[in-house]
């Protein structure tokens, strides 16, 4: 745990220190804006509504897909590890494991599920 | 390493190697664009932060502030922490955890939060179109970027950064595992939503997630997205280059020769290569980068075995 | 700090903003090689918002909202090639040449960032878009759920997707200073997710580019030589432009640099360049499948016309190309890979045909074919035509997508110009 300590410490002041870069940036020149100053850019004209919306991910059977295979990456880990100790058994059964899901590519590819224009 | 001597080693690396990569990008970009003579791009990413220092940072009319303050800081601590992943040297490791490539892909996989958020955060168009592009390009190319990334532990039998380096004292695992580290790069140019593969930040957006951001907040974004890449271009470095190992140089010296390389390979490919379609690179991913990725897996799980 | 920060900026581009109107295609390609100025795809990005170019009478569309978006210090200038406009408030104003202009740019962004000069005050009026303060149960001017005027704007409308569900659509007017569309062109747009729904074209910002060479062209001859190279220089121009929105900047600049004096002998780098091009694998990655047209509309439309397999050419009825045997390359697809494809192969055959016309002249009967495709003396130019197409073409595209399909048909919003003021044509 100790040397995760050094990581956690090197994480937390590398965002202070981009904190206090944009904090320097703010103080130099103060961020007063007046309402004309704050419309979002989209070309020239102000936007009637507000961007945020419920967006229309068309890529969503891709997300299942990703959900599946991000499961299977845990188990890869520790799989890792023992892999050589395990021998052929281990590879055979991560293969099995493997070409379930690479179904689950074939049949989503298949229905058109990376394309969404 | 003690948390002071951490912080210390991988700011000073993190700023110089960041620079070096502004260096390269203009003398790339120059040299494209068929002009000679680079002496001038060594002091221009000086030049272009303190412009950066000097605009004013912008907001829009109703943004999620705290979003959009957390997300550059989020990037660039994600960016450092993949980095205490990876000894630089040997025996110079900034946390020597057991699981070193789980830590590292943990940090990078991180970084879609940060660019979805740089995006949402805005709330003006072009920049949350820009967010759910990070999120599509993230969730294709991570499946294939673990896969080649745990690919190296195999012969190593461990997670750790350092014995994946010893394992290679005979072979590199670039030729032990030819596919290894072109699907490597090309998703790590994914994750740092680098060119050619910068679909969130595109000009076709306008700049994406950082379309609406001005002053210090645009340079400190820059520069934590940089410092992904080199985090990423040290890691494959490690992974599949064999780390410090190299004879008659010091093995730090031989360290930054091949981050570097790495480097230039990347910022390079930018120039080069044209930026697919949004589809385009979703099905890359999924269907040309992830099958031949399990192919990396099991042949060269079969021939370690 | 401040001084040292403005005296270290100084070696930088100055970031510039460009509002480009009619005339101005050309001296947009000669600023972007210039080496101390950067023009910037965003107003946040900017110091100096540079005005540039002819407008249609009174206001400049969309000029005071961008002039407030680009973040302090910021500066205006004003520069037209052709003289300076006189119905434009609180200028800056530069004449002569560009080395005039860029000298001029860097000198004001430097003054504005060391303080010398004070930074513009916002020009439109410091007011919310509708009354929200105070309204409603959160004091934030929302009503129910979605409803009412949070902070000022409503949320999205819902419309019904192609699957059938109702959702959220956004309609937003992009342009006419978008730096992914041709300078000018304004397009209202509803989105469902990143999907365009619908696309409706809004009147130029901008006035009529006047093609003097092509229109020269309609009433005495004109020398093949000249023609073609100035064919050539314009699909170069088109071909840098599109490359820096597909984010090939880099490459971009090359091939705007073998548009300025251009000659028949540069074919060795032009070729050079244009191999590069390919070599990006921008068909294949970018381009092959997206915004294929029906041939029969698009009869006219010179090389979006041959690239969906025409020969659609006014250079096939004219005694001189005949002699000089000239044959129209054309391509099969229709779709905006063919369209670069087209406009590609056609850079070098122009060069090929300016090389051998020597001093033979051509058309000079009512009839030209200019770079977008024919021109005649009734004032419609083929950009007009070309914009039409794009709410059917659009449609149904992610907006990227939407994006390579609008500079894939070299699209000019001059040309409606020219349709909507027939006498500006007439000019």
């Amino acid at each position: 745990m100790a040397e995760l300590g050094a990581t956690l410490t090197v994480f937390l002041v590398a965002v202070v220190a981009i904190g206090v870069v944009r904090w320097v940036g703010d103080t130099l020149n103060p961020v007063q804006l007046t309402v004309p100053e704050r419309v979002p850019f989209a070309g020239g004209f102000d936007p009637e509504f507000h961007a945020w919306s419920r967006f229309h991910i068309r890529w969503y059977s891709m997300a299942l897909l990703f959900l599946a295979f991000d499961m299977e990456m845990v188990f890869m880990y520790p799989w890792a590890v023992v892999f050589v100790r395990e021998g052929m058994i281990s590879l055979v059964e991560m293969l099995m494991f493997i070409l379930i899901l690479v179904v689950g590519i074939v049949y989503t590819w298949r229905e058109r599920g990376f394309e969404w224009s | 390493m003690s948390p002071a001597w951490a912080v210390a080693l991988v700011g000073v690396l993190l700023m110089v190697s960041v620079y070096l990569v502004a260096v390269m990008e203009t003398i790339f970009g120059l040299r494209v664009s068929g002009v000679r003579g680079y002496g001038r791009a060594w002091a221009l990413p000086m030049s272009r932060a303190a412009l950066l220092l000097s605009q004013r940072r912008s907001v829009t009319e109703r943004p999620d502030a705290q979003a959009w303050a957390l997300a550059p800081a989020l990037l660039g601590g994600l960016g450092a922490v993949a980095l205490t992943a990876i000894p630089l040297a040997a025996g110079v490791e900034v946390a020597d955890v057991d699981a070193g490539i789980v830590l590292f892909g943990a940090a990078l996989v991180q970084v879609m939060v940060a660019v979805f958020l740089h995006g949402w955060a805005a709330n003006s168009l072009f920049p949350v179109l820009g967010a759910f592009r990070m999120a599509a390009l993230a969730l294709s190319v991570s499946i294939p970027f673990s896969l080649v990334v745990i690919t190296t532990a195999l012969p190593a039998e461990s997670l750790s950064v350092g014995l994946i380096i010893s394992s290679q004292e005979s072979l590199w695992n670039v030729v032990r595992q030819p596919l290894g580290l072109p699907i490597y790069l090309i998703t790590g140019l994914g994750f740092s939503f680098w060119a050619p593969l910068q679909l969130p930040d595109a000009r076709d957006l306008s700049g994406g997630t950082s379309a609406e951001v001005s002053g210090a907040a645009l340079l400190v974004w820059r520069v934590a997205r940089a410092s992904i890449l080199v985090a990423v271009a040290a890691m494959g470095a490690a992974a599949f280059l064999g780390g410090y190992l190299g004879p008659w140089l010091p093995g730090w010296l031989w360290m930054a020769v091949k981050t570097f390389g790495l480097l230039a390979i990347l910022v390079w490919s930018g120039h080069r290569i044209a930026r697919p379609r949004m589809e385009t690179a979703v099905k890359l991913g999924w269907t040309v980068l992830l099958p031949l990725a399990l192919v990396d897996v099991f042949v060269s799980g079969a021939l370690t075995l | 700090m401040r001084d040292l920060l403005a005296r270290l900026a100084v070696g930088a581009p100055v970031p510039v903003f460009p509002v480009a109107g009619g005339g101005t295609r050309e001296a947009l390609a000669r600023l972007r090689l210039r080496p101390d100025v950067h023009l910037v795809d965003t107003p946040r990005h900017a110091i100096v918002l540079l005005v540039l170019g002819e407008f249609p009478p009174g206001e400049i569309a969309g000029l005071a909202a961008v002039h407030d978006m680009i973040p302090s210090p910021r500066v205006t200038v004003h520069w037209t090639p052709g003289g300076p406009r006189d119905d434009v408030p609180r200028s800056m104003r530069v004449d002569g040449d560009d080395t005039a202009l860029v000298a001029a740019l860097s000198r004001v962004a430097g003054e504005v960032l060391s303080g010398t000069r004070a930074s513009e005050p916002p020009i439109r009026p410091d007011v919310d878009p509708v009354e929200w303060r105070g309204i409603g149960p959160y004091g934030h001017g929302g009503k129910g759920m979605t409803g009412g005027t949070p902070f000022g704007r409503p949320l999205a409308e819902r419309a019904p997707d192609r699957d059938g569900l109702e959702l959220d659509q956004l309609s937003v007017t992009v342009g006419p200073w978008l730096g992914a569309l041709p300078p000018g062109l304004e397009l209202g747009i509803k989105l469902q997710g990143d999907v365009i729904q619908e696309v409706e074209i809004h009147p130029p910002a901008v006035t009529l580019e006047r093609p003097d060479g092509w229109v020269r062209a309609l009433e005495v001859p004109v020398p093949v030589a000249e023609l073609e190279l100035d064919r050539a220089r314009h699909h170069l121009v088109w071909l840098g432009e599109a490359l820096r929105v597909h984010d090939l900047p880099a490459l971009g600049q090359r091939t705007l640099r073998l548009a300025q004096g251009l000659t028949p002998g540069d074919r060795g780098e032009v070729e050079r360049v244009l191999a590069e091009v390919r070599r990006t694998g921008i068909y294949r990655l970018a381009l092959r499948g997206l915004g294929a047209v029906d041939p029969s509309q698009v009869g006219g439309l010179g090389p979006v016309a041959r690239a969906a397999g025409l020969e659609d050419d006014a250079r096939l009825d004219d005694p001189t190309y005949q002699e000089l045997g000239f044959r129209p390359v054309s391509h099969r697809g229709a779709d905006a890979a063919d369209r670069w494809r087209q406009r590609i192969a056609e850079i070098t055959q122009s060069l090929d045909l300016a090389g051998r016309a020597g001093d033979r002249t051509a058309f000079g009967d009512g009839v030209v074919e200019g770079p977008r495709g024919r021109i005649t003396s009734d004032g419609i130019l083929p950009g007009a035509v070309t914009v039409d197409l794009l709410p059917e073409l659009l449609t149904g595209l992610e907006w990227g997508d939407a994006v390579a399909v609008v500079w894939s048909l070299d699209v000019d919003p001059t040309g409606v110009a020219s349709r909507s003021s027939p006498e500006g044509a007439a000019a």
